[in-house]
């Protein structure tokens, strides 16, 4: 491996880590704005972040080693997870790493031992939480994995940087109308449903008989507590660039060029806060789902990114 | 003459079917009776987007007359006329269907399929430009049935109606370019009347059952 791709891999894990805060920040900042609210400045998840850090954290005298070691292991693997995306330059030089696959399994890693958390604390709430989430995992997976596949086709590869790096060469011919749109409507629809975002969880709320991502992290607190909310916020970068780099990867690098990675980072921030916009907006105009009603939602992702591969098998081949 | 290249014509006619497709899943996920009406409405203004997109790319100038009826009739008449209806009527939403949502999200899934591989061996040999919109509006039509049986009340069902109606004319205007503007009119004064008949048969409904929900008819006797 040459220097340049260690600097590369450092360069996108400081990405990652620097600008998730920014991103929760611009999303509850759009909110506060149409909910004609002054709101915190966008930096204020960093402060959060840093008081947290200096916090002691109280543990559960019922939790066993899962709970301590939950947040490190959510935190690593949501990062690893990102070094798989392309953010600024399309071939990553760790995309032999690991493919689609290894993408979506990483981040169940982390909502596995999350939900694992959720019950080893022993509160009621944490436990319901992780039954809740459970519903939500299983129903978003098939249509997460389906959604991406669909996308693998057309660009003949399952690895996200060969995915990102043949669109964007091609300008966009690669990309094919029809599919694409049903699977790009089914990864938006998951990204919503997987960052615990409005029709399906709410990030803002405290009320117990509506949370989910909230109930299973009640028990955490101090260092812990922020390390699982800086993994919430990854996870949300994960799922922005996976929807900006694979459906509209223009201006992203592919040469190492210094203007070539300028161009492609200041496109890439764009695109992320404009995309952050899009999903304070979303989130003003439409009232959480009853739980129930979830599986409607999620269950037109799952149709949308089953017809989106069907549509390439049975009119494309 | 079209200025743009083929390949980029096909790509948004392309795209604009698919939101017509993407629109009747919406309709089907969808319990409130207003905002099935606005999605249908959504739906004609792609439909005319798609219908003009074609007329632009070949150059066939009555399919903009076409678009701009659609427009006119589908996206703005009907729309009002059924809204009318839906207020007057009191429903706000359809609480009993014969199928639930995912059931049936999942039915329109397998008609979707089943639609493409109908279409699968003539889609080749069509046009270029329209070539995935003859499996996607064979979908459609499908759709249009689907919720015509599975809804139980009237204005539902016409939705389904008038859903079929748009997947007909994304049809001929994939396979044939548009059909001739005398059957075209012919159509359009066609739905609008059906729009009116079935709005005035919905009130008699209402009046004699005390609501729209058509499973009741069942009870009737000779």
């Amino acid at each position: 491996m040459r220097a340049i791709d260690f600097l590369l891999i450092i360069l996108q894990i400081f990405l990652v880590l620097g600008l998730s805060p920014l991103i929760v920040g611009v999303i509850r900042r759009v909110k506060a704005h149409l909910q004609c609210r002054h709101g915190a400045t966008v930096l204020q998840p960093y402060s959060d972040l840093a008081k947290l850090f200096r916090k002691e954290p109280v543990i559960s005298t019922t939790a066993s080693w899962i709970f301590p070691a939950t947040p490190y292991i959510l935190f690593s693997s949501t990062l690893a997870a990102s070094l798989l995306v392309p953010t600024i330059i399309a071939p990553m030089p760790l995309n032999f790493a690991g493919n689609i696959i290894a993408l979506v399994y990483l981040l169940a890693l982390g909502t596995f031992f999350l939900m694992l958390a959720g019950l080893d604390a022993g509160s009621a709430f944490g436990g319901m939480g992780s039954s809740r989430e459970a519903i939500v995992a299983s129903l978003t997976e098939p249509a997460l994995i389906l959604s991406l596949f669909a996308v693998a086709l057309t660009a003949g590869s399952a690895n996200i940087s060969a995915i990102v790096y043949k669109t964007a060469i091609l300008q966009g011919i690669v990309l094919d109308p029809p599919p694409h749109l049903m699977a790009l409507v089914a990864l938006f629809i998951i990204t919503l449903a997987e960052t615990g975002r409005v029709p399906v969880d709410n990030p803002a709320t405290h009320l117990e008989l509506t949370m989910i991502h909230e109930a299973m992290i009640l028990e955490y607190s101090g260092r812990y507590l922020a390390l699982v909310e800086w993994a919430a916020g990854m996870k949300l970068m994960i799922f922005l660039s996976l929807l900006a780099n694979i459906f509209a990867p223009w201006g992203i690098a592919t040469t190492l060029s210094p203007s070539a990675l300028g161009l492609g980072l200041l496109v890439f921030v764009g695109k992320v806060v404009g995309l952050a916009v899009v999903i304070g907006v979303f989130e003003c105009m439409f009232a959480k789902l009853r739980l129930f009603r979830v599986t409607e939602l999620l269950g037109a992702a799952f149709v949308l990114s089953l017809l989106a591969l069907v549509f390439f098998y049975i009119l494309r081949v | 003459m079209p200025t743009l290249p083929i390949n980029i014509g096909s790509y948004l006619v392309n795209l604009c079917s698919a939101l017509l497709l993407l629109t009747c899943f919406a309709i089907v996920a969808q319990r409130r009776l207003m905002a099935c009406v606005d999605l249908f409405a959504l739906q004609s203004v792609f439909l005319a987007v798609t219908a003009t997109l074609v007329a632009y790319l070949t150059g066939i100038h009555h399919i903009y007359l076409a678009a701009v009826l659609t427009i006119a009739i589908k996206a703005i008449i009907l729309p009002r006329i059924l809204k009318k209806i839906v207020r007057q009527l009191n429903v706000q939403r359809e609480v009993s269907m014969y199928v639930n949502i995912p059931t049936g999200l999942l039915i329109c899934g397998g008609l979707v399929i089943l639609a493409f591989f109908i279409t699968q061996p003539i889609v080749h040999l069509g046009f270029l430009l329209t070539q995935d919109s003859l499996a996607i509006a064979l979908a459609i039509v499908l759709i249009g049935f689907f919720i015509m049986v599975s809804r139980l009340k009237a204005v539902t069902q016409v939705i389904g109606f008038l859903m079929i109606e748009n997947g007909l004319f994304l049809a001929a205007t994939a396979a044939a370019y548009g059909m001739p503007l005398i059957v075209e009119l012919g159509i359009f004064f066609d739905v609008l009347v059906a729009g009116l008949i079935v709005g005035i048969y919905t009130h008699q409904i209402q009046e004699a059952f005390g609501s729209v929900d058509t499973s009741r008819m069942k009870a009737l006797k000779e």
